[in-house]
């Protein structure tokens, strides 16, 4: 009889984990973001933020090999693709630091500059510079051919002097 | 409360028959679509990047942009989401029955698929043209009503986004209304009162979010959207030599029907699949992990 009571209680334990265990499918490692991003009053665009449309004249133009198509436009963010003979290469971005200040942290390690600007490598495929302590600009690999050197040297095509005197 | 993006993009389906719908139309652009599902998955599809406190990063920045409502995110997930007429039990049966591969589309099956009228369905097809439109300036804000730069982002669709507006053309268009959709569609528009739109109830669901002060002036925002991409809808077709047969003869690798049951086999598929809800859950997530990428 005590040996049926504990392995009825063992199957009930059993089954008790495995109902919880269910219940927490939904725990994902983004909750703390969720959770943080909708408490009222919470934004994750602040109104002081530049216009997209601002950024877009800093780009690089297109040139005979490489063509630059603008792809987002949004607060405090503009994006373009970098199509070399119609195939995408690489993405270019401009976004205002205001909108996300711990971004301006990775740059506080900076050994390199482009232009005179903190420069780091960010990930794999990524190479960012800070402008004015304000603007991000950013140029990510969209293909393996297009190399760390390309992506200073198109990072350096961006009107970065222009971009620090937007007010 | 809305749900969050990640769990959007997890719930995704891996199989059903919205899936297997657009597998079969890899012809018409092939390679474009891939069933990319789940959120990290696809912060490491679209960053190419494995390092996990980056794609912490990404997925948190993503999740703020989402949920910020200024930003026009959840309008467009809304739209997407709405726009569908999925009818998940008649879905569910439909698979149950299935035999092999294939969904034999007979019997009690056939009896609960109501064809829609061609007027119908020529709404429909605008509605969805210009909830895409909608959702594209949310998404990559150009402004609401620029018509013009949709018109030039069109050209640069790719992957879910150019595999969504592949099914409309076919499932929409082609299979329901025959070659000459696009001149029956227009002819529809231009016949149509304010009162045949409020009637309708693909417009009902998304009205609120079309532009326009009242249904007249959404009437005209319809027909001037309508008017503007069907060049690029009549290229569609004739670059990819596009004909109903081709569409119908993919459908046969997943549908058994009868060739003169095609009202059926669009009401069908309208009724079971959420083509739009899907790829554009995967183009929502695509864009905001982008912009995040840019703004960590």
């Amino acid at each position: 009889m005590t040996a049926l009571r504990k392995i009825l209680i063992t199957f009930l334990l059993g089954i008790v984990l495995l109902i919880t265990s269910c219940g927490d499918q939904s725990v994902s490692r983004f909750d703390d973001a969720q959770q943080a991003s909708t408490t009222k009053g919470s934004n994750a665009v602040v109104v002081e933020s530049k216009s997209g449309s601002s950024f877009n004249r800093f780009f690089p133009a297109s040139n005979n090999e490489y063509e630059r198509v603008y792809t987002q436009e949004k607060k405090g963010f503009a994006e373009a693709k970098l199509k070399q003979n119609g195939k995408e290469v690489a993405v270019l971005s401009i976004s205002d630091i205001l909108n996300n200040p711990s971004a301006a942290n990775k740059f506080k390690q900076s050994s390199n500059d482009i232009d005179g600007y903190p420069a780091v490598n960010q990930g794999k495929t990524g190479t960012a510079v800070l402008v004015a302590d304000r603007f991000q600009v950013k140029v990510f690999s969209r293909d393996g051919s297009f190399t760390e050197e390309d992506r200073e040297a198109w990072l350096s095509r961006f009107d970065l002097r222009g971009l620090s005197q937007l007010d | 409360m809305s749900k969050p993006i990640f769990e959007l993009v997890n719930e995704l389906p891996t199989n059903n028959i919205t899936v297997m719908m657009l597998r079969s139309l890899d012809f018409v652009v092939p390679g474009e679509w891939q069933n990319i599902v789940g959120f990290e998955n696809t912060i490491r599809e679209v960053t190419g990047e494995t390092d996990e406190e980056m794609i912490q990063q990404i997925g948190d920045r993503a999740v703020w942009l989402y949920n910020d409502k200024s930003q026009g995110y959840q309008r467009a997930m809304w739209l997407y989401q709405t726009v569908d007429r999925a009818d998940s039990a008649l879905g569910t049966a439909a698979l149950a029955n299935k035999v092999g591969t294939k969904i034999p589309l007979v019997g009690g099956l056939l009896n609960r698929v109501t064809p829609n009228p061609d007027k119908a369905q020529a709404i429909d097809l605008s509605i969805k043209l210009v909830v895409e439109l909608v959702a594209f300036c949310q998404i990559n804000g150009i402004p609401g009503d620029s018509i013009g730069d949709f018109v030039a982002a069109l050209g640069e669709y790719s992957g879910e986004s150019l595999m969504r507006m592949a099914a409309l053309v076919c499932v929409d268009g082609l299979i329901p209304l025959g070659p000459d959709f696009i001149l029956k569609a227009e002819s529809t528009l231009s016949n149509l009162s304010p009162k045949d739109l409020t009637s309708n109830p693909t417009f009902s669901r998304v009205s609120k979010l079309i532009p326009g002060n009242n249904t007249g002036s959404q009437l005209d925002f319809i027909g001037n959207s309508f008017d503007s991409v069907k060049g690029w809808m009549t290229n569609f077709v004739s670059e990819k030599d596009l004909t109903p047969q081709k569409v119908l003869s993919g459908f046969k690798g997943f549908i058994e029907f009868s060739d003169n049951k095609l009202d059926y086999i669009a009401a069908f598929l309208d009724m079971t699949t959420n083509y739009y809800e899907h790829t554009g859950t995967q183009t929502l997530a695509n864009r905001l992990i982008e912009r995040a990428l840019a703004e960590i």
